[in-house]
């Protein structure tokens, strides 16, 4: 079943258009992975799904509803992990966790008994009372990460997950989402990091000048670009020599 | 040597262009008004007491400890900035000539505060002491003179030792700036001059130290970055200056008023605001700094009318700049996507606000006990905040894209 839906979705920032007619789809349990150079859309298409642009026109449709038509539902249906964390300055890690949970509805026990796995999961235990001042750059991601799957939403949103934590903390990371695919939930993640993509994604998006260049399994993306044999990588940098000749 | 003048004329014109910038927003803001208000209250206060003010009271020493005190607090104004530690290195030869020009300025920008001091206190000179009025107007040259100095020895100070146990440095000058002032009133000039003679000595034994020493930017550097940072704060409380990060403190003996909010979903922005508020210092100490001033006033000032209208207008400026600050935020935060009401933010700034005025109210009301009406002050400070929240625009109503 179609969990996320993109309907010829074009926006951007300004009335000049970063994306143009997106469409895409994410199912039920798939991982997928969005692909493209710096400045493709990536980030804006990110965005657009998480509610903080809207469409200039199309529709995006999650979990069977639109943003406007019921935000409640909307938004209980996914966490987002952006690329840059965000925390509050002034609130202690147990606090981040705490407030997530209370935003989400997510009652005392099940937010105790997820936090331990959690925190054990990351090596975070001994923080709890810790205030991102102390924490750093893979730390502050980590904070994150344990605030999207402490929500355990239908959709992860995960913006370029690998920059800034150590080999450890990305195990953990591939380890959770595999669990949670498992369970049945969707994953879309942007990465720049292609081997990780290709060994990890049901599905990929080629985004390129704010267009969808290719999608589908890795299978699909060689017949697509006609190279039988190739990795990831040289798909995208067969796509960047094509800008090149263009 | 010309390319060095020109490095300071350049950044002094700068500099004078930011200060002004944000100054505008000081001098037109509210809090101005507030001011206004509060310079005449004490004002008048003090013109009502200088007429029954007693012979004996010690005005000389009361005066000198201020002023010296002022006088101490000399920080050479550099304007250096970070890439000064690389690009001015090959410079450093000639750097006497820049830092006589940055000394010139503090010198100037500094005295005239040290002066106003004094000349607010020449009524109350004139009516305790037997000081002529030629006598009263040779303490500001002695002000002066004494401000030349420490501005002189803080500077050479801090070169030869990094500025490290600068405070021993300041009290050793605060001390014999006051005995100097305090000498100069009770007209022992011999002495007084004694003691100027006392601080050049001591400047002269810093300046040897200066000569043997490689400039120390990374000190003058850190001192200037504090001190612009001392002024956007100061100006963010009248206008948004981009960039600023409020430092955040625990102030654990807080902890139990979060215990107000209870947990759930509908409680999600006030367990974020009440955290936001206590923890960061800008909000925090805003707070507390309007709510001294009001109580203050209620304590000292007893002419009613002017306790309701100072209690008013800071109770006005402190709903107004509370809400500013906490509705409003260009930057992305995560409860931006948080699954509860929109108006959840507003309602919880609010409740957050009350609780923080009534605290206030107590306190101006605790401050004006014994006066007559003593209550209504207290009334007009919760009354003010519904009303300033309810009128004033709601700073969050933008757009949410970042």
């Amino acid at each position: 079943m179609t969990l996320l839906q993109l309907s010829d979705v074009t926006g951007g920032y300004t009335r000049k258009p970063v994306i143009k007619d997106l469409n895409f789809s994410i199912g039920e349990g798939e991982l997928v992975g969005l692909i493209g150079l710096n400045g493709a859309g990536k980030s804006t298409t990110i965005k657009h799904i998480i509610g903080t642009l809207l469409p200039q026109k199309g529709e995006i449709r999650l979990n069977g509803v639109t943003l406007s038509e019921d935000i409640d539902q909307y938004r209980t249906s996914f966490s987002y992990i952006p690329e840059t964390p965000v925390l509050y300055d002034e609130l202690t890690l147990k606090e981040h966790l705490e407030l997530t949970a209370m935003a989400y509805g997510i009652d005392e026990h099940t937010l105790k008994s997820r936090s331990e796995a959690l925190l054990k999961e990351f090596r975070m235990e001994k923080r709890l009372n810790w205030f991102p001042s102390h924490f750093s750059k893979g730390m502050r991601q980590k904070v994150m990460i344990m605030c999207a799957f402490l929500v355990n939403p239908k959709l992860y949103i995960i913006d370029e997950p690998f920059v800034g934590l150590d080999p450890l903390g990305i195990q953990s990371l591939l380890d959770q989402m595999d669990e949670k695919k498992k369970d049945g939930a969707s994953i879309l993640m942007s990465t720049h990091i292609l081997s990780t993509a290709e060994k990890h994604c049901d599905r990929i998006i080629l985004l390129h000048e704010g267009r969808v260049r290719a999608q589908g399994t890795m299978d699909d993306l060689r017949k697509s670009f006609n190279m039988p044999t190739a990795t990831l990588d040289d798909l995208y940098i067969a796509m960047t020599k094509e800008q090149d000749h263009e | 040597m010309n390319s060095l003048n020109e490095v300071w004329s350049t950044r002094f014109n700068h500099y004078i262009n930011e200060v002004q910038k944000y100054m505008r927003f000081v001098f037109t803001g509210h809090l101005a008004i507030v001011l206004v208000f509060i310079v005449g209250a004490v004002g008048y206060q003090y013109s009502e007491w200088l007429k029954v003010a007693p012979d004996t009271f010690p005005a000389e020493w009361i005066v000198s400890i201020i002023v010296g005190v002022i006088l101490a607090l000399s920080r050479p104004v550099t304007l250096f900035r970070e890439p000064d530690q690389v690009y001015l290195l090959s410079l450093e030869s000639k750097m006497t000539l820049y830092f006589k020009k940055a000394l010139n300025y503090t010198f100037w920008s500094q005295v005239g505060l040290a002066v106003v001091i004094y000349i607010v206190a020449i009524p109350l000179l004139k009516a305790v002491t037997e000081l002529s009025t030629n006598q009263i107007w040779l303490g500001v040259l002695f002000i002066a003179v004494l401000k030349f100095l420490n501005v002189q020895i803080e500077f050479n100070y801090r070169y030869g030792n990094r500025g490290e146990n600068i405070v021993i440095d300041r009290i050793t000058r605060a001390l014999l700036s006051i005995i100097t002032i305090q000498t100069a009133l009770i007209m022992n000039y011999t002495m007084a001059i004694i003691f100027v003679v006392l601080l050049i000595v001591y400047n002269m034994a810093l300046k040897k130290k200066v000569l043997r020493q490689p400039v120390p930017y990374e000190h003058f550097v850190k001192l200037e970055q504090n001190r612009m940072m001392g002024f956007y704060r100061f100006a963010n409380y009248f206008t948004d200056v981009p960039h600023l990060k409020g430092s955040i403190k625990q102030r654990s003996w807080l902890n139990f008023v979060y215990n107000i909010v209870p947990y759930g979903k509908k409680s999600t922005q006030n367990y974020l605001v009440y955290r936001t508020f206590i923890r960061t210092d800008d909000h925090f100490y805003l707070w507390v700094r309007l709510t001294l001033i009001s109580g203050i006033i209620a304590f000292v000032v007893n002419i009613p009318v002017v306790t309701w209208i100072v209690a008013g207008a800071l109770a006005f400026a402190t709903t107004l700049q509370l809400k500013y600050a906490l509705l409003s935020s260009k930057d992305f935060r995560m409860d931006r996507l948080y699954p509860v009401k929109e108006s959840q933010r507003k309602e919880a700034v609010q409740k957050v606000l009350r609780l923080f005025m009534v605290v206030q109210a107590i306190i101006v009301l605790l401050c004006s006990v014994g006066q007559p009406l003593f209550f209504v002050p207290a009334i007009i400070v919760i009354v003010l905040n519904e009303i300033t929240f309810r009128v004033s625009k709601d700073p969050s109503k933008h757009d949410y894209s970042y």
